[in-house]
């Protein structure tokens, strides 16, 4: 056996270990270093105690003597570095809640103590113990959910992710100012996204994965409700909020905890639980979610600084609530900033070291002001070079965009609040369009890894018809036509995208298609009804919608399209302004009057019926709901007819050429 | 009695020590005679109580010891247990022997059966104590987990076991060297340890004897 010398540097490691060891006990009389009780213990309770309180967010307790010295050299090397307590962004930033950081002095105080001997000083030092709130840190839930199941942490690998999906027995709706989750095992649950799902699709997500939960990616269709962040990283509660801030909760929702994990090196089981906490009053104030951010991130393998920038002008003021950068493991640096009008910068984030596992929603303490005119922009560098430590691929690979943790992203999500109603409407509508042609670039790179998947087909081309572009929308639909075979959903979406795109002779073939299959199709009756109407063909078109109609009497559609034509058709014999009218209230019934293009039809329903007054007030009703350009300035224009005491006919489409 | 008593506890020693290596190093149980002996007078404690035993000793037969230095509570040093496992099932059949060492004085029996029971060490490795900080000093441990590998009563590597984590909060999403192993593997085919030691980040064990 032929065997290398011993090395010795290990003697001189363990006379370290010793020396250490010993100087504990020589030094302990000496006045000049601090103790535990005097200087520590407040510290420790003030910066760390709201996290390393046993059974706290932190894998152990640090608030007594025995605990802070059996962790002291830790103690020492994690302050220094300053990786706790856990606050990445810098600390001029904000105020934000629950930034705690310690000074330059106060790592200084620790260190002398460690290197001083963990003194523990005189016991009447030691300030009064602070209690942590057991349990529920913001008060007993109106409602907890517990996950039924307790999942399986498997005992290796590195960061684990698992979406829950536990439904809220809720049966009326319900207004919520609070949402507290408590991991269930605080030792290797690190973070967790949560969002709501108003539709079944993550649940059946999760009855298709054996165990609790489901392991890929959130759904689109799970979402932060209506502008609120929501989730949970170690000791941070966000505080309840004003009762008119609350979110809306409906029956039927599901609660989606992406949750991750770090391993134990045992299996450990992990039972999430969350408490809501009500309000009796619907919000009056709605926050909008902004978000910068590129979906075209494509790193070439190695590439040591790719940058990714965004920026938005705000066209309205708002109030900024709260930040949440958001990067996967290649990002290095963030930086948010906010250039007002007048050109000074004010930053909004800058963390120097991005760690992707140390997610965080920042909360301003007081809401930061931001004028309307002010550029939001982010800067993202990334390192997908093998010098960056967290590089998932060895060796580096090219990253694009995507949602899986070894894919890369790029936001900063910002929730504001904006002064009334029309600015939180104007800033939604114009922000959506800009969100909306982000996420295309997405959907076409998912499509690229994945060409086969016919609900990332679908999903693109709704997306298409949103921000206007209804040919890219026509090709999805016909590749997701291909790969589904002629089912009658599949024809009517093309037929959709082909009207929109003006294609309307492929558009009715596709339709027809479509009630071929499923005569009882009411949706494509509709439509098929639509495009006539809009070929010439009103008797045609009025078939249809009365078909609609009797499939569906309660169809709004049906019944609006039906009064549209009823009062409104160029061919005096093709009119009934009576029966429109009776149409016509029906549908703004059924719509609670709170749909514009309703209130449209029942005025030129109306006018046609010689009631111009009440023409002239239902328009008005219309214009008050804001609805969108080119709807708003064609109800301008119907009304000023109203005012003058004329009907409105629709053109004969064959004239107009 | 009393000498026959004394007698008696050793072999029960002796015994049970190549009866948990024979989970290893099948066949070794059959020639215990030599015991190779290391200069210096290192002694640790059983986990049950008893004789303070040499840990450097070992079956004639194998070529090397490996130390892994553990606590019960250390969050990174727990994270190793199924990798170490892995290594004592890869080189324990080529003549490694594999001790957990639980250098925190505060650590008692029943704590430690129940360590090794929830992260299965029972029948990978065997475990002793080392309150005194014996065996810590004499390969120049720091850190747990910390491995150090002896041969011949010569320590021909210490530090981390791989290169997961770089320092306190910053981890590597999968170990790109895996130090121990190769030392291990440098031994068993009779090659120079590459990098006879290195940095290991987790617990300090200076902490424990605080
Ligand atoms: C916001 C919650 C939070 C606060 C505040 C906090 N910690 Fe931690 N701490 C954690 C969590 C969570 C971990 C587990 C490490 C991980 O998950 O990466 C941890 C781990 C540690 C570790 C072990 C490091 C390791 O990698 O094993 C030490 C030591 C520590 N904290 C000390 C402190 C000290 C000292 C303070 C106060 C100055 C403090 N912490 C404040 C949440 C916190």
């Amino acid at each position: 056996m032929k065997v290398a010398a011993v090395a010795l540097a290990s003697v001189t490691l363990a006379t370290v270990v010793l020396a250490t060891v010993a100087s504990g006990f020589s030094r302990t009389e000496q006045v000049s270093s601090p103790t535990y009780t005097k200087d520590i213990a407040p510290l420790i309770a003030d910066r760390c105690g709201m996290c390393h309180d046993a059974g706290g967010a932190a894998p152990f307790g640090l608030l007594t003597y025995a605990d802070a010295k059996r962790h002291a050299t830790q103690i020492a090397t994690v302050t220094r570095s300053r990786f706790m307590p856990p606050w990445k962004a810098d600390p001029d930033n904000g105020p934000f809640v629950g930034q705690h950081p310690l000074s330059d002095a106060e790592i200084d105080l620790i260190r002398r103590w460690v290197d001083g001997g963990t003194v523990e000083g005189d016991p009447r030092d030691l300030p009064a113990p602070r209690h942590w709130a057991e349990g529920w840190r913001l008060g007993q839930p109106d409602l907890i959910v517990t996950l039924p199941e307790a999942y399986t942490l498997q005992a290796e690998g590195t960061d684990v992710f698992r979406i829950f999906v536990i439904p809220l027995p809720v049966t009326k709706t319900r207004f919520v100012r609070g949402l507290e989750f408590r991991p269930g095992n605080a030792k290797v649950v690190h973070h967790a996204n949560i969002r709501v799902d108003k539709t079944a699709a993550s649940r059946a997500l999760d009855a298709a994965d054996p165990g609790p939960g489901y392991s890929g990616l959130i759904l689109r269709s799970a979402d932060y409700p209506e502008g609120h962040f929501l989730g949970w990283t170690p000791g941070q509660v966000a505080p309840l909020l004003p009762k008119d801030l609350s979110w809306r909760l409906d029956p039927k929702t599901d609660l989606v905890i992406e949750t991750h994990m770090q391993p134990s090196g045992k299996k450990e089981s992990v039972q999430p639980s969350i408490g809501l906490y009500f309000s009796d009053t619907p919000p009056t104030r709605t926050p909008a979610m902004l978000r910068l951010g590129r979906q075209t991130i494509d790193i070439p393998a190695g590439e040591k600084q790719y940058i990714v920038t965004d920026s938005y002008t705000l066209p309205v003021d708002v109030e900024v609530e709260a930040l949440q950068p958001h990067a996967h493991y290649r990002a290095r640096e963030v930086q948010g900033d906010a250039t007002l009008p007048d050109g000074t910068k004010k930053p909004l984030i800058h963390i120097a070291d991005w760690d992707f596992r140390w997610q965080h929603v920042f909360q301003y303490e007081t809401p930061l002001r931001l004028p309307k005119g002010t550029t939001l922009s982010m800067r993202w560098v990334y390192d997908n070079s093998a010098a960056n430590t967290r590089n998932p691929e060895r060796p580096p690979k090219r990253a694009q965009w995507g949602q899986r943790s070894s894919d890369e992203m790029g936001d900063l999500w910002m929730q504001v609040l904006t002064r009334n109603e029309p600015d939180l409407v104007t800033l939604t509508r114009q922000f959506r369009a800009k969100v909306a042609a982000e996420d295309v670039n997405g959907y076409e790179v998912e499509i690229e890894k994945h060409p086969n998947d016919i609900g990332l087909h679908d999903d693109a081309a709704l997306l298409y018809l949103e921000v206007g572009r209804p040919e890219n929308a026509v090709a999805h639909f016909q590749k997701s036509l291909a790969l589904k075979g002629g089912s009658a959903p599949a024809h009517y979406n093309l037929g959709t995208a082909l009207s929109v795109a003006g294609r309307l002779d492929e558009a009715v073939y596709e339709y027809r298609q479509a009630i071929q299959i499923d005569a009882s199709y009411a949706n494509a009756h509709n439509n098929l009804g639509s495009v006539l109407l809009s070929q010439g063909k009103t008797a045609e078109a009025a078939r249809e919608f009365r078909e609609v109609i009797r499939l569906q009497p309660q169809s709004a559609s049906g019944l609006a399209n039906l009064a549209w034509v009823l009062a409104t058709a160029s061919r005096p014999a093709d009119r009934d302004a009576t029966q429109a009218v009776d149409l016509a209230e029906r549908v703004v019934d059924l719509t609670g009057r709170r749909d514009a293009r309703a209130l449209d039809v029942l005025a030129a329903a109306y006018a046609s019926a010689g009631r111009f007054d009440r023409a002239q007030d239902a328009a008005s009703a219309a214009l008050r709901l804001l609805p969108a350009e080119p709807l708003a300035s064609e109800i301008r224009q119907r009304q000023d007819l109203y005012r003058q005491g004329r009907p409105y006919v629709a053109q004969d489409p064959q004239s107009r050429r | 009695m009393i000498p026959s008593a004394l007698f008696f506890v050793m072999v029960y020693v002796m015994s049970r020590w190549f009866v948990a290596l024979a989970l290893l190093v099948g066949g070794l149980l059959a020639s215990p005679g030599q015991i190779v002996h290391a200069a210096p007078q290192v002694r640790v404690q059983q986990v049950d109580g008893g004789h303070a035993v040499d840990p450097l000793a070992a079956p004639a037969g194998s070529k090397a010891i490996v130390f892994l230095f553990t606590s019960t509570d250390c969050p990174i040093s727990n994270r190793y247990a199924p990798e170490v496992r892995r290594l004592a099932t890869t080189y324990g059949p080529k003549g490694v022997v594999f001790r957990l060492i639980y250098p925190n004085p505060a650590e008692n029996a029943k704590g430690i059966r129940e360590h090794m029971a929830a992260f299965a060490y029972a029948g990978a490795a065997q475990a002793f104590r080392d309150p005194k900080l014996d065996l810590v000093k004499f390969v120049g441990a720091t850190i747990t987990p910390e491995a150090a590998v002896v041969v011949d009563g010569k320590v021909v590597y210490r530090g981390r076991i791989d290169d997961r984590y770089v320092d306190l909060g910053l981890e590597r999403p999968a170990a790109t060297t895996h130090d121990l192993g190769e030392a291990l593997e440098a031994v068993v085919t009779g090659r120079k340890v590459p990098h006879p030691t290195t940095q290991a980040v987790g617990c300090y064990i200076a902490d424990f004897a605080r």
